[in-house]
């Protein structure tokens, strides 16, 4: 068990900056996931932690270890690979005791240690079956059991659940943070599928383009997100991003304003370009506005299509042309809102309606730069009647 | 199989019985599987008459004596027709062809200069394989052009530099006349055949290798890695056993050629003689002398000299085949 640190970590190709400048800090026992999209980089990442690749520039620490010039193998890692990489030519035990045997342990250790790995990923009697006799729940638990049976500092897993169904990788899911708990290792795990980094990490490093994004706890990431990309990689269905420009009043969109004082957003002034941001469950029919007490102005919608999904429903709205803001463009009505309400609630295609936010959960970010400029604008506004409200204010924060 | 009697040129909707047979072919299961088994039985039978056939014909001229060769009444006593049957049964020239040439050394050597080559070639080609079908290096298709580029020669193009080489004379850059180095005198040794050998059967391993490295998923040779071999390891450990078919076919075929070999040897081994490690074809040459050529011990030899490689064909066929059915590649 280690603490693991990456500074500067830079890893290009010929032509391609596959990880650019990349700095973490992971505690001891942390749970981190790394999120993006394919090809952001967090494979090459995790791949130059293990050392399959050495990076352009930068260091890399394990514990206190330089480990940067070291090969994989005496990193004191372990890895757990998306396409699970069992060697086909071994059974089970073979397969778990593979590093140890390379590592000439006693053999009654082997037969201790392996036995306790199979009892961790409950694989008992299973030892001498081989690996494509297996379905693939098993394999990736002979994967992980490959892993943990050397003890390693620092787990590495690289979508260790991509290949697996649903309902299978939900199971995993769990039995993952059974073995963190039981383990106490750091893990560091990749994967493209939020889900899993929500409910899983204690913090999820968010990377596009090869950048570290914002590296933060899942729920600060997903309500304070740092830019437009942590904006709307967090989150499903992810969250409503409407470009508009600021006013000395107001940040006004083509369809409808947020009023606020610009003198209080940070980092910003009037006639700056800046997209509005607000999820889906934080806009609510003006019907049910009681429920929240910072709502923004009304805006005029007519739902266009609805997703039941059981325990809620998903209503994409468009925007009614004699709305809102003053910039109205030709292209009105081309931005759709995505609302989320109750699965009670009787809602019908066309319908007319109005809807409004809660101020305290609506994003501003710097279009330019992508930045986020403020979370929750209900303690911005210094004028208009919105500020009659705006004082029982509840902050930026958590649901 | 297809019995075509003539009939086929009838318009009736009937049909004749050319197409009565092929669409009750077409409807009857139980008569297609027959059909099916002839056509495999006239297929298979055909292809063993071509290759079984001369090995017949060599126990039959081993088997009859010489004078019985040469002078023989080759027509089958009752039917009279012509067929190659064994005249008499002479198994004394299994021993015979042991007491005029000392026939086992010359077995020895072609399995010394067998078994070093394809030890060589496989050491060789399996590193090759490795780096061109697993590592990515500018120049590696221009590379692997060059190394293929040698199969296409013709032995023959080698073989008088290299001789001259191998007995012992300077290398010199034609021309300019500037020594580059001076061989030892190889020739009459295994490394003067090895060599040549080694070479020339080297591109066509590197190629089968490096193919089936190829496609070992690069995952398998990471986790190798990870859990604590280097490269070499994992390449020993993980990539050649997912690779036994290939390395198995690589060396049989080297072992098989260079088993069989005979053009290089015949020259770089002087004279026909053990000591000069001239291999089994020389041996099986030493039955002819000037005035005598020993058709039936030359023939038993033959047979002798082909058993070896029959038995190693069989396990290696059999491994190659578990092999593959083990379904190694599979992930």
């Amino acid at each position: 068990m280690a603490n693991l640190t990456l500074e500067h970590v830079t890893k290009r190709y010929e032509d391609v900056t596959a990880v650019d400048d990349m700095n973490l800090d992971i505690d001891d026992g942390e749970f981190i996931c790394l999120v993006g999209p394919s090809g952001c980089g967090k494979s090459t990442t995790m791949e130059t932690i293990a050392g399959l690749t050495k990076p352009t520039e930068g260091t890399i620490t394990i514990g206190d270890l330089d480990v940067t010039n070291l090969p994989p193998k005496d990193r004191g890692v372990a890895m757990v690979f998306q396409n699970i990489a069992l060697f086909p030519h071994m059974d089970v035990y073979e397969n778990i005791s593979f590093g140890l045997r390379l590592r000439d342990y006693d053999p009654d250790e082997i037969d201790r240690r392996v036995e306790h790995a199979t009892d961790v990923v409950q694989l008992e009697g299973m030892l001498d079956r081989m690996p494509e006799e297996m379905s693939g729940g098993q394999r990736q638990r002979v994967a992980i059991a490959r892993a943990i049976v050397r003890e390693p500092d620092v787990f590495l897993m690289d979508e260790p659940l991509a290949n697996l169904d649903a309902k299978l990788r939900v199971h995993m899911r769990t039995e993952l943070q059974r073995l963190h708990k039981e383990l106490d290792t750091t893990i560091i795990y990749v994967t493209h599928d939020q889900a899993e980094a929500m409910t899983m990490s204690d913090r999820i490093a968010v990377i596009d383009g090869g950048e570290l994004q914002q590296i933060d706890p899942p729920l600060v990431c997903y309500n304070e997100p740092a830019n437009l990309f942590v904006a709307g990689f967090i989150g499903s269905p992810s969250m409503n991003l409407l470009p508009g420009k600021l006013t000395a009043n107001a940040a006004e969109t083509d369809d409808f304003s947020i009023d606020l004082d610009v003198e209080n957003v940070p980092d910003a002034s009037a006639g700056d370009d800046v997209t509005v941001g607000v999820r889906p469950e934080d806009v609510y029919p003006t019907d049910t506005q009681g429920a929240i007490s910072t709502p923004s102005k009304p805006i005029h919608v007519t739902t266009d299509v609805l997703e039941p999904m059981g325990d809620q429903i998903f209503v994409y709205l468009t925007f009614d042309e004699t709305d809102g803001g003053t910039m109205k463009g030709d292209a009105a009505g081309s931005d759709q809102l995505l609302m989320s309400v109750d699965p009670d609630r009787e809602i019908e295609e066309d319908e007319s309606m109005e809807v409004v936010f809660d101020r305290t959960k609506v994003h501003l970010f710097d279009s330019a730069s992508g930045d986020a400029l403020v979370h929750g604008v209900d303690d911005l506004s210094a004028s208009g009647f919105e500020s009659r409200v705006s004082d029982t204010r509840s902050g930026g924060g958590d649901e | 199989m297809a019995t075509t009697d003539g009939s086929n040129d009838s318009t009736e909707s009937e049909g004749g019985p050319l197409a009565r047979w092929t669409s009750s072919v077409i409807e009857n299961q139980e008569k297609r599987d027959r059909l099916y088994r002839a056509l495999f039985i006239v297929a298979a039978g055909f292809f063993l008459v071509t290759t079984l056939f001369p090995f017949y014909w060599l126990l039959v001229l081993a088997l009859t004596p010489t004078s019985q060769i040469l002078t023989g009444d080759w027509s089958l006593p009752i039917i009279g027709i012509e067929f190659p049957h064994p005249q008499g049964f002479n198994v004394y020239a299994f021993v015979e062809m042991f007491e005029q040439v000392p026939f086992h050394l010359f077995m020895f050597n072609s399995f010394v200069l067998a078994i070093s080559t394809t030890v060589i070639v496989l050491a060789v080609a399996t590193l090759a394989g490795y780096v061109f079908g697993r590592l990515e290096f500018p120049g590696r298709g221009l590379l692997m052009l060059v190394v293929l580029m040698i199969s296409y020669f013709p032995p023959a193009a080698f073989l008088v530099p290299l001789f001259d080489a191998f007995l012992g004379n300077a290398v010199v850059i034609p021309f300019l006349g500037i020594e580059l180095f001076e061989s030892p005198r190889l020739v009459n040794t295994p490394a003067s055949m090895v060599l040549p050998f080694s070479a020339l059967f080297l591109p066509l391993a590197i190629f089968i290798l490096t193919t089936f490295y190829a496609q070992i998923p690069d995952g398998l040779e990471d986790a190798a890695r990870v859990e604590g071999t280097t490269r070499l390891g994992a390449l020993v450990r993980v990539i050649m056993p997912l690779s036994a078919p290939g390395l198995a076919t690589a060396a049989v075929l080297t072992f098989i050629t260079v088993y069989n070999e005979y053009f290089f040897s015949s020259i770089m081994a002087l004279e026909n003689n053990p000591e000069n490690w001239s291999p089994l074809l020389g041996g099986i040459l030493s039955y002819q002398t000037q005035y005598t050529t020993e058709f039936n011990l030359m023939a038993a030899a033959s047979i002798v000299g082909v058993l070896p490689i029959v038995i190693i064909v069989i396990v290696a066929q059999e491994r190659i085949v578990s092999g593959l059915t083990a379904g190694g590649l599979k992930e």
